[in-house]
């Protein structure tokens, strides 16, 4: 096979140059710098819109909906849409505009001085550079969380944290990775960086800051210490004009972290009337209801089956992979990532799949193949076995369970809003999801949200001083819930793994 | 008459309401509660075992198996312990210390009895003391132990540490199982055998005693 021809996208205002595949979607491209999109990427929301600059974008027919002959004139484009099929020059809308690619202005009070967001991801690294007067983004960094040789899932780093000298080095690891960013976005526009604001999981926080993780490693799963962790750059060896202040945001309890409050920032949870949830789907799903009068919090073993982890051809989504499936007159059709051969299938296909299943007749309530098969041919070569069906049963179900748990304490317990986290959460087809039972609302009710965690760091930069970002008042709002301890919760876990009937 | 194979197809199908009406029945009729555990209860959890292991079932089944297999077990307890019958062999399980994961440890607990052992479940985080505390007590043929975690794992070592340093270790059989273990770190630790599934520990509770 040929090796894949790359091409060159240029983004302004950044002035980053990237290599992509010829044909890759821009949604996949600028998703890991960022950029949001707020209708899951299903070309509704016009909210991801590119202006052409330079080169030529083909046009969708989505697009020709979507837009206005004026903006299609004007080079505007749907990120969500659009695939580079030659070098071109793009202006991000989103980071023109204000803060937020929402129609709710955030409000905040424009200062001078320039500040850093960044997401500690447990997977990735993405860091934007802002201005603190006007709330643009100046620049955007991301990289691969160098502890993943350790594992992809926060477990393995905590196990690799406990072994001799182990804190040590995944605390440098991260530090020196996430210092490198920050020093080329400094290095970029030439400004001084006053502040740095970092969010992420409880495992992240430990890590980062060096604590020790070890409580984390067994029951009852309790962080070392929760609170907000400020550090001048240098403490963290990182040699920035100015020394500014570095502060990683508190955790929430258990392994809910900082990324989890800046996702209640973001929705706008915290000050809602009505009850609405969050959910951050990974290898642990991250699940929130409340509103301004109380929030409960909680975290699930959901395992790797949402990024592809223990699926027989599971991938990320990536090239090759598939990413949607969908029936079209009894039959299913494929979107595979970037064209070509598929390689093999990610979450979102994975529930895509298997809500089609169900529909069909092919896959039992149960779960069970209704034919004597053990195997589905889905896109040659990429099958679905039965076993990655019972993988996908135990995280829906570790989810849906804990959905459960938190709303039967909850009254009444019929949230307005349920919001969506992260990557899968964007890129997961709300029917499905809802088909296979993993999210239990009426579609309407169901949005995604983007990278909440990103977009709540960058909120809390821009609306909160150093000295408040404690966040000891809406620390005080929010319960942790502990679901293992539950009573019902196996019961209730074990009743979820089921699939809802036709 | 009782029917043997409504029974067994009760359990099989989780159908506990089924299962207990049938003994019911059955005792009335003064059935020996020998015989319908060997010819319904046992047969109907090892094809349920069987069922899993082929991935025609999953633990939702599984577990409902076992429910109505322990409903209809609960109601012969008393007579088989009127006569002193003898279990096919006794067994202390848990999940270790740190570990809260309680489903896969029930499930090969409820295959035990299925299979005619008398199980001690001592439930989940369970301290290698507790674990020395039982074989003490309850005299066992087999310690099972069961993590769900890698960073969990390594209490199972401990626990069979604390066997050897109570004494105990060699009046035992142990037996360990869970996602992370491996049949090699069933062999470093010092555990005599591990089983990957539930249906499979059942033959290797068997295989670990006739030993």
């Amino acid at each position: 096979m040929a090796a894949p021809e790359l091409i060159r996208v240029r983004l302004e205002p950044l002035g980053r140059l990237l290599e992509v595949e010829r044909g890759a979607p821009l949604r996949d491209l600028l998703f890991a710098y960022g950029v949001e999109f707020p209708c899951g990427g299903h070309g509704r929301c016009r909210k991801c819109r590119v202006r052409l600059l330079e080169g030529r974008l083909p046009l969708t027919a989505d697009e020709e909906k979507i837009l206005s002959a004026e903006e299609i004139a004007a080079g505007w484009r749907l990120a969500c849409r659009a695939r580079a099929v030659e070098e071109i020059t793009l202006e991000i809308g989103q980071w023109e505009l204000a803060i937020l690619a929402d129609d709710s202005a955030i409000a905040f009070t424009p200062r001078s001085g320039y500040g850093v967001a960044v997401d500690v991801g447990t997977t990735t690294l993405v860091a934007q550079l802002l201005d603190l007067a006007t709330g643009h983004v100046l620049g955007v960094r991301s990289a691969l969380n160098p502890q993943t040789v350790f594992g992809a899932d926060v477990m393995s780093r905590v196990q690799a944290a406990l072994s001799p000298e182990g804190l040590e080095r995944l605390s440098s690891l991260i530090r020196d990775a996430i210092g490198g960013l920050i020093a080329e976005l400094a290095a970029s526009v030439q400004v001084e960086i006053g502040e740095v604001v970092l969010v992420g999981n409880t495992v992240m926080h430990h890590l980062f800051c060096a604590i020790d993780p070890e409580p984390l490693s067994h029951y009852p799963f309790r962080p070392s210490e929760e609170g907000l962790k400020n550090y001048r750059a240098h403490e963290l060896g990182w040699e920035l004009p100015g020394d500014p202040l570095v502060q990683f945001l508190p955790c929430l309890g258990g392994f809910v972290g900082s990324d989890i409050l800046a996702g209640i920032l973001a929705t706008g949870l915290e000050e809602a009337e009505a009850l609405c949830g969050l959910l951050d789907l990974g290898t642990n799903g991250e699940i929130v209801f409340g509103n301004r009068d109380g929030i409960l919090c909680a975290s699930t073993a959901a395992g790797p089956a949402f990024e592809g982890g223990r699926i027989s051809m599971g991938m990320r989504a990536a090239t090759g992979a598939i990413v949607e499936a969908s029936l079209r007159n009894g039959s299913l059709e494929f979107h595979v990532l970037g064209g070509g051969r598929p390689r093999g299938i990610c979450g979102s296909g994975l529930v895509d799949v298997v809500a089609a299943g169900l529909e069909l007749g092919r896959i039992a309530p149960s779960g069970r193949f209704t034919d004597a098969s053990r195997a589905w041919p889905l896109l040659d070569p990429v099958v679905l076995l039965q076993r990655d069906v019972r993988e996908l049963q135990l995280a829906k179900g570790a989810v849906a369970a804990g959905v459960r748990l938190l709303l039967g304490s909850l009254a009444p317990a019929k949230p307005e809003r349920i919001w969506l986290a992260g990557a899968f959460g964007n890129y997961v087809d709300r029917a499905s999801a809802r088909r296979i039972g993993l999210i239990e609302a009426p579609l309407e009710r169901i949005s995604p949200a983007g990278n909440t965690a990103l977009l709540g760091a960058k909120i809390a930069l821009l609306r909160t001083t150093a000295g408040e970002r404690d966040f000891s008042a809406l620390r005080r709002k929010v319960r942790h819930v502990p679901l293992a301890d539950h009573p019902d919760f196996e019961e209730i876990y074990v009743e979820s793994m089921l699939f809802p009937p036709a | 008459m009782a029917d043997l194979n409504k029974l067994y197809q009760a359990i099989l199908t989780g159908d506990q309401k089924t299962a207990v009406a049938v003994t019911e029945e059955a005792l009335a009729e003064k059935i020996d509660p020998q015989v319908l555990i060997n010819q319904a209860m046992i047969p109907a959890m090892n094809e349920a075992g069987a069922k899993f292991e082929c991935e025609e079932y999953f633990v939702p089944e599984l577990l409902l198996a076992a429910r109505a297999m322990k409903a209809s077990l609960a109601l012969l307890r008393p007579l088989l312990a009127e006569r002193g019958a003898e279990p096919v062999g006794r067994v202390v399980i848990g999940t270790v210390k740190g570990d809260l994961h309680d489903i896969g440890k029930n499930l090969v607990a409820s295959m035990l009895e299925g299979g005619g052992f008398e199980v001690h479940d001592l439930g989940a985080d369970v301290p290698a003391e507790k674990f020395v505390a039982a074989v003490r007590e309850k005299n066992p043929h087999l310690v099972c132990m069961s993590a769900l975690l890698t960073v969990t794992m390594p209490a199972m070592r401990t626990t069979i540490q604390a066997l050897k340093e109570a004494g105990v270790r060699d009046q035992v059989k142990v037996m360990v199982g869970g996602a992370p273990v491996t049949p090699d770190y069933a062999r470093e630790i010092g555990a005599d055998g591990y089983a990957d599934n539930a249906s499979s520990a059942v033959k290797k509770a068997r295989e670990l005693l006739a030993a």
